[in-house]
């Protein structure tokens, strides 16, 4: 009986150890892995790893301040730590325009160790990479091949044989014709050859008009025009990759006229933060000369006169406009207007630009042409539904049927605003 | 045979205009006469800077004393840390917002801020992607984070007016009004993750001003 509780007393005893060495370990290595999710949720919106943002690169922060102690006490209360006189951190801090550190009093030892440790695991991305990115290349490479060489090829091969065939054809008819007696005429030169002439006229007639009549529907019209601009922006690497709304930078659409130009604070909202391209799609010319993202990146700062070696804060004032080149026009004696179409028409981006999702470099879709308009305007339904726009006509079309409003005298033009002095004076 | 040297000729042709007119087409089309085509007027995106030298009073600058249309009532706080400390007593003007303002309110906040911020106020929009995307800071977890939810509508505004750290100014995309909207409908949606109703702590104000959403 007595042994047989001291048994179950040590088999108790060693449970609760174990589970406290358990408990213990398991939340030790918690922490461990917790590293990277406490930084990110602490320290990420202001610090990366290998990059200056608002706050210094982290690595090697260890070595920098040197005394595990000062370090610790610096990440729970930067403000004590300046106030105690710390020369080092006074200078950072001085160095860092003064802006100031959240405090992290709640943060335990081991999480601080745990967060340190992910920052030294966290391999520099100018060390390698360069494999991946050689193989990005030939890829994309081989993607923008072009068949016209093909076809052309193809089609001078099928040239010749049929030349071949034609002379073998007639060398036949020649021998066949030798063999019966029959006396061959004269060979005519294929110039003076009636057959010849009367088939280079139709070709030259048939080819002259279809380059004419192309020619003359496409005058003053753009279609397909795709200016080099100063500034190399891939609408497919903003909007098509990364997903930012249209009217994120094209905001005039919704409100006015015109659609709008980003002006370069909008431009800087992510390039302050954003100064390299290192996307895994490598970007290309139409011409197929790859281009380096990050000094298209460094143009736009050579235009917001923001330079991140001489201060992290820019000054908008410095900025000069980019003088993109205009890839769609109206001409004047048409009225058109952004905020009709993609307000009150709900009309998608993409029905008159294309897919600008998928455009690296922007080219006019649509020719703008009034048959272009007007086959829309024809085929387009109004959308009625939860459209403030149009509700008005919902509402006349009750109250004509609830007799609120006289039927004889109807709906007056005054009524949908005929009076209004904009609609002749603009 | 000469019918079968006429295809083949014509083919061969065909072929070459098409190939031809396959370019990259780097200048714009050709007009002719382009009556009526130019405004007299100077319109938007025109060169400006040789307007002076034709003796035209041009200012790119709105008229010193003037204020554009809804941004009545200037902000009067500053973009330092005085102003940001003072944004906690401003409150919204605005009254609360009805089912449809608030759904105005969320179309602006998905364009403008859930690139970064994530379409369910997470911090970790597509440019984020858990430091895969090309942002390099994380974006504040707007709802889940007790440091982000404490702060008051005023704060919201101050930042999204003037931006905070590596987020920069949202006045020239939002105007004062959709500020606001896109304030309060971030508190909206802290509110309904934690349970606590803030706009009990917004005064209703003039409920005669409607909000437009245009």
């Amino acid at each position: 009986m007595t042994r047989d509780r001291r048994l179950t007393k040590t088999l108790i005893k060693t449970l609760i150890l174990n589970l406290v060495i358990l408990i213990f370990s398991f939340s030790n290595s918690l922490y461990a892995q917790n590293g990277q999710a406490l930084f990110s949720q602490n320290c990420a919106s202001c610090h990366a790893v290998h990059k200056d943002l608002t706050g210094p690169a982290l690595a090697g922060v260890e070595e920098r301040w040197g005394d595990k102690d000062r370090l610790y006490a610096w990440i729970r209360n930067n403000q004590a730590v300046l106030k105690s006189g710390d020369k080092y951190a006074n200078e950072l801090y001085l160095k860092w325009n003064k802006t100031p550190m959240n405090l992290f009093p709640n943060l335990k030892d081991e999480e601080i160790a745990s967060i340190l440790t992910y920052i030294k695991s966290v391999p520099d991305p100018k060390a390698g990479g360069n494999a991946a990115g050689a193989a990005g290349a030939t890829a994309g490479q081989q993607d923008g091949g072009d068949n016209t060489l093909l076809y052309g090829i193809l089609t001078l091969i099928l040239a010749v044989v049929a030349l071949i065939l034609l002379q073998v054809n007639s060398n036949l008819k020649k021998l066949s014709d030798e063999k019966e007696h029959i006396p061959s005429l004269e060979p005519v030169p294929f110039w003076r050859n009636k057959a010849y002439i009367a088939m280079f006229t139709i070709l030259l007639f048939c080819i002259g008009g279809y380059l004419t009549v192309k020619g003359a529907i496409g005058l003053g019209r753009s279609q397909g025009y795709q200016p080099e601009q100063p500034i190399y922006y891939s609408h497919k690497v903003h909007a098509g990759t990364n997903q930012i709304s249209c009217l994120y930078c094209h905001g005039g659409a919704q409100e006015s006229k015109h659609a709008n130009i980003p002006s370069l604070n909008v431009c800087m909202n992510c390039h302050m933060a954003i100064n390299e391209y290192n996307g895994k799609e490598k970007i290309y010319k139409e011409d197929g000369t790859e281009v380096n993202g990050t000094a298209e990146i460094q143009k736009l700062y050579k235009y917001a006169g923001y330079d991140p070696a001489v201060s992290k804060v820019w000054d908008p004032n410095k900025a000069k406009p980019v003088e993109w080149v205009r890839i769609h026009n109206l001409p004047d004696h048409v009225y058109f207007n952004h905020s009709q179409h993609v307000k009150a028409g709900k009309v998608a981006c993409q029905t008159c630009h294309g897919e600008i999702q998928k455009m690296d470099e922007v080219h006019q879709f649509s020719d703008l042409s009034m048959g272009w308009c007007i086959n829309c305007h024809r085929t387009t339904q109004v959308q009625f539904k939860e459209n403030g726009f149009y509700s008005i006509y919902q509402k006349f079309h009750e109250d004509l049927q609830n007799g609120k409003i006289d039927k004889e005298k109807g709906i007056t033009v005054e009524k949908i605003g005929g009076t209004e002095c904009q609609k002749c004076h603009y | 045979m000469k019918k079968l040297a006429f295809i083949s000729s014509f083919t061969f042709a065909a072929i070459m205009v098409i190939s031809c007119g396959g370019d990259v087409q780097r200048e714009p089309g050709r007009t002719y006469m382009p009556d009526m085509a130019e405004s007299r007027a100077y319109e938007t995106y025109k060169d400006h800077s040789n307007l002076s030298k034709k003796g035209v009073s041009y200012n790119n600058e709105p008229v010193t004393g003037t204020v554009s249309r809804g941004e009545e009532l200037p902000y009067h706080l500053l973009n330092d840390s005085t102003g940001y400390n003072a944004s906690r007593s401003v409150v919204n003007p605005l009254p609360r917002l009805n089912q449809i303002e608030m759904t105005e309110a969320e179309r602006l906040y998905l364009i403008n801020c859930a690139i970064c911020h994530g379409s369910n106020l997470n911090g970790n929009g597509p440019l984020y992607k858990d430091g895969q995307g090309p942002y390099p800071a994380k974006p504040a977890t707007l709802v889940g984070d007790p440091k982000i939810e404490a702060l008051p509508d005023g704060t919201l505004f101050h930042v999204i007016t003037y931006g905070k750290n590596l987020m920069g100014s949202y006045a020239a995309q939002l105007n004062r009004k959709q500020r606001w909207m896109v304030a309060q409908y971030i508190k909206s949606k802290q509110s309904k993750s934690t349970g606590t109703n803030p706009m009990a702590a917004i005064p209703q104000g003039d409920t005669t001003r409607s909000v437009t959403t245009k």
